[in-house]
């Protein structure tokens, strides 16, 4: 029963953040300020995004994980060689999963 | 004629929108089953995490409840670390709002998918195209039926597959790593992700438990990105800015 409650709770959150984000914005005029602000937030997010997953906290200290570490440097660099995202990503995953056989 | 038209540029939104987010839906995938498995350990019943994907319908969310259920965090916390992690909905919205500008009513349920993965193409495509929600409704639905499918199927295998062993839970990282590349390429990217870097860990290490990270992150890096931005384009506008500053430096030499 509780998790029926959390679920719609958290669906209710969710879409009314979604929601409030697109309706208060859509049809202003936003300044160009702003607007170059936004185009920025993306690559703020998600590169806060992957330094958590490559630093994650562990009993309160900051620890580093050179799997993480490695598959994302890979597919980062296969990327920027290739252009192709889905070469990328299963070629950081795979070596991912080799390198943790081997540590 | 113009009918035609129109339905030619709807039949284009539709399908750019699916061949773009095809990728990133194998990744949504991979990170979906994760969920399924973890749902499972968190003791929903299949019925319960189906629905929680349909409804909520974001991986950072459901990931971190379910986690936060499995360690036996109340549910007063959990709401609160979701509340902070749908901050940066507001942001994605109001990115998103211009190209969705011409959706009408459809807008309450495109308003659904607005999302990390949503944000990054859908911006990148709208910058290019303008407005178009029939792109953004075909990589919707491209995402939502992996999403879903991935949560039903990871519950079946439920704590039956260790996610470690078959890195289902790089897909994450590594997906999110694969999409920032492209917007390193110039100085104002590469400065800002470099912000959100330091800005993390810088967080990371002195409020570990804060759940705060990515919100301060997300809001304090891209000023950096501004700054440059600005930046350069003043001295595009205004060459004599820079030969004017690459003078007074050189001065002393010449001396």
């Amino acid at each position: 029963m509780n998790n029926w409650i959390l679920i719609i709770v958290l669906a209710l959150m969710t879409y009314s953040s979604r929601v409030m984000g697109l309706e208060l914005m859509s049809g202003r005029n936003i300044r160009p300020s702003f607007r170059l602000y936004l185009n920025y937030v993306p690559i703020a997010i998600i590169s806060a995004l992957v330094i958590k997953e490559i630093f994650t906290v562990e009993n309160g200290r900051l620890t580093f994980s050179p799997v993480v570490f490695f598959a994302c440097l890979l597919a980062a660099l296969i990327m920027k060689k290739s252009s192709n995202l889905l070469l990328s990503i299963l070629s950081g995953i795979l070596f991912g999963v080799g390198l943790r056989f081997f540590l | 004629m113009e009918k035609n038209s129109i339905k030619i540029n709807r039949q284009n939104s539709v399908r750019a929108g699916i061949l773009d987010s095809l990728p990133l839906a194998i990744a949504v995938f991979a990170y979906g089953l994760s969920y399924g498995v973890m749902a499972a350990q968190a003791g929903f019943t299949l019925l319960q995490a189906v629905m929680m994907s349909a409804l909520v319908f974001s991986g950072s969310i459901q990931l971190v409840a379910v986690s936060m259920i499995i360690s036996g965090i109340q549910f007063m916390s959990i709401l609160l670390v979701a509340f902070l992690l749908n901050l940066r909905n507001l942001l994605y919205g109001a990115a998103l709002a211009e190209g969705l500008s011409q959706s009408g009513r459809w807008k309450w349920l495109l308003a659904t998918a607005v999302s990390d993965e949503s944000l990054v193409l859908g911006t990148s495509h709208f910058k290019k195209q303008g407005p178009d929600h029939i792109y953004f409704a075909a990589l919707a639905l491209t995402f939502f039926l992996p999403w879903i499918l991935a949560a039903w199927l990871g519950f079946m295998l439920g704590g039956s597959i260790n996610p470690q062993t078959y890195g289902l839970d790089l897909a994450f990282p590594v997906t999110f790593m694969v999409i920032l590349v492209p917007a390193l390429a110039d100085r104002p990217g590469l400065a800002t992700c470099l912000a959100g870097v330091l800005v993390a860990l810088l967080m990371e290490y002195v409020f570990p438990k804060s759940g705060l990270t990515i919100i301060v992150g997300g809001l304090t890096a891209p000023l950096i990105g501004v700054y440059l931005s600005k930046k350069k384009l003043l001295i595009e506008k205004d060459p004599t800015i820079i030969s004017a500053t690459t003078l007074d430096k050189e001065e002393p030499i010449d001396e």
